[in-house]
């Protein structure tokens, strides 16, 4: 039984790392066509600008990113800047255009009207028992450090609506909210132009844009244009091979868990055939002795199962609450295990067929030459 | 009624026993009684239903056992017969109950109160949740009687109950086997080599293998 609790631990915790990861990464993503931002890494740009569990590759002048919003390959461009969190949720610079990309709803309160107003997202409100009117002081940094802008604490206008997507775990607030915090410019209004932001996330016109856009900016600008889709895909790639080898060994745990299975089985007939031989004696038909082989294999199978799918749910549980990582990238939505269950079907199926041997082993047992023999 | 028509066993062509006829009435009793090897414990098994005769037939109040598919000869054994094993074939890893409870489960009867009462019967009432592998030959015996009769069955089927048994244990054990068949309106089928039985217990009939009586 532990072999099979082992294996389908691992299957467990595999397939949720991997459906929930794809899931959120996919739900994460407003269909935005390509981010432009610092030089440096690509993915390292899409995971900081829409996944929010990276560093940012550096900062660009707002005065670009107004320009490349205009350019007439984008239908729609919004700028962000980031640099500060509260209790690890991050705070994001935006405009208010940015809610439209996820269809963001406010349940309470209203979008800010002035700097150092906010709005929170479902999880952070919950998280954090941030309300409307409480006030909250930034920690420098996108993980909690301690060192925080005391001296200018924002105040919540709006909590959001539960979207399923990392704007959950994010703090809302305006362009002039961040530089008024991290600038040394008296009069924000009138300095805008030299200011800085994060990144650009953008949308085009035609998606034949794709070839040619990301060369323009790559080539011709001190920033990077890096396609969302075309990064996450190579992260999948990179992960998936180390996802298969997981997958071969558990297959291989599981595989030698039902071979564990077969031979206790059998072995425990080889051990019990006078005890069987009994039971017919008594009375018990061969199709009752079947059914009992049958019913404590699946038993054993079942169980194993069963606990190794509940560990595998609790390790699971256990990496995304311990980790930073998993607190920013998954949307804890379990809507995709459905393979789960697929794939513990599949087991029981095959230690079914694996309990036959044992059963027909002890079906066509002789009573009289097992009693005579003992 | 039992009847027993031209009963025929061989094994690989050689003939262990031939013309085995007998009638034996509900609530009568027959002793088999023959040498040792002449085939007595595979007469009693072919009467249970655990051993298939070369020919010939067996008829429990007109039901003719043999032409029974097997999982239904399982079912009239649990069901209508009790058999004490020579070597009791308890199942050693369970207790006392439990091994009384498995043939009141496949009787069918799951009467409780039948059980406990027989346990008293044979003076194992406290010992219950003993495994059977730390009794003695003499309980394991005992134990092998009240399983028989757990199931309250209609023939009760002995193969040698007294062949490990002295003499005072032999006269408790007989007489118990007598008492609980009694009790439970049942025809007693003896088979045994052992002739201190004969002086305990008066049968209606007795079957000497080999003889016609």
């Amino acid at each position: 039984m532990l072999l099979m609790i082992l294996g389908m631990t691992i299957i467990t915790v595999s397939i949720l790392v991997n459906q929930i990861t794809k899931d959120t990464f996919n739900k994460n993503n407003p269909n935005l066509d390509v981010i432009v931002g610092a030089k440096g890494s690509p993915l390292q740009l899409v995971l900081s600008s829409i996944h929010h569990i990276d560093i940012p590759t550096g900062n660009i002048s707002y005065k670009n990113a107004k320009n490349i919003i205009k350019h007439p390959a984008i239908k729609f461009g919004v700028p962000i800047s980031l640099g500060d969190n509260f209790q690890n949720f991050r705070i994001v610079g935006t405009e208010k255009k940015f809610f439209k990309l996820y269809n963001a709803q406010i349940e309470t309160g209203s979008i800010w009207r002035k700097p150092m107003q906010s709005v929170i997202g479902f999880n952070v409100a919950n998280s954090t028992k941030l309300k409307i009117d409480k006030f909250f002081v930034g920690s420098h940094g996108l993980i909690d450090t301690g060192d925080v802008h005391a001296e200018q604490p924002y105040k919540v206008v709006g909590v959001l609506k539960k979207t399923g997507t990392i704007l959950d775990n994010l703090i809302i607030t305006s362009l002039d909210s961040v530089w008024l915090l991290h600038s040394n410019k008296s009069d924000i209004k009138n300095s805008r132009d030299s200011l800085e932001v994060t990144a650009l996330l953008l949308k085009y016109k035609n998606k034949t844009s794709a070839f040619s856009f990301p060369r323009l900016i790559n080539r011709n600008t001190n920033m990077q244009a890096a396609s969302p889709n075309l990064e996450i895909s190579k992260l999948f790639k990179l992960t998936g091979e180390a996802h298969k080898a997981i997958n071969y060994l558990s297959i291989l745990i599981v595989s030698l868990s039902f071979a564990g299975i077969l031979f206790t089985l059998l072995n425990n007939i080889s051990e019990r055939r006078y005890d069987l031989a009994i039971l017919r004696t008594l009375g018990f038909s061969k199709e009752k002795i079947f059914s009992i082989i049958l019913i404590e294999g699946m038993t054993i199978s079942f169980l194993g199962s069963f606990i190794g799918l509940i560990f595998g749910g609790i390790v699971y549980k256990s990496i995304e609450y311990f980790s930073l990582l998993g607190k920013n990238i998954i949307a804890g939505q379990f809507e995709l295990i459905y393979e789960l269950f697929v794939v513990w079907f599949i087991i029981l199926i095959i230690s079914f067929v694996a309990c036959l041997v044992p059963c027909i082993k002890a079906y066509k047992q002789n009573i009289r030459s097992t009693l005579l023999n003992n | 009624m039992l009847i027993c028509e031209n009963l025929l066993f061989s094994i690989d062509g050689q003939k262990l026993f031939s013309n085995i006829n007998f009638n034996i009435e509900t609530e009568k009793d027959l002793l088999i009684t023959g040498p040792s090897g002449i085939g007595k414990t595979t007469l009693l098994s072919i009467l249970c239903g655990l051993q298939r005769p070369t020919d010939g037939n067996i008829l429990y109040n007109e039901i003719n056992l043999y032409k029974l598919v097997e999982n239904k000869i399982d079912e009239f054994r649990g069901k209508q017969l009790g058999i004490v094993f020579q070597n009791f074939n308890l199942i050693n890893a369970f207790t006392i109950k439990q091994n009384l409870q498995l043939a009141n489960t496949a009787s069918g009867t799951e009467d409780y109160d039948h059980l406990y009462n027989l346990l008293q019967r044979v003076g194992l009432a406290d010992k219950s949740h003993i495994k059977v592998s730390k009794l003695s030959i003499g309980e394991k015996q005992r134990v092998a009687v009240a399983r028989a009769f757990a199931g309250k069955p209609k023939w009760v089927f002995c193969d040698e109950p007294t062949s490990s048994l002295d003499d005072k244990n032999t006269d408790i054990i007989i007489n118990l086997i007598k008492e609980e068949s009694l009790r439970c309106k049942a025809s007693l089928i003896l088979i045994t080599h052992d002739k201190r039985i004969q002086s305990i217990l008066n049968f209606d009939q007795i079957l000497k293998l080999g003889e016609k009586i």
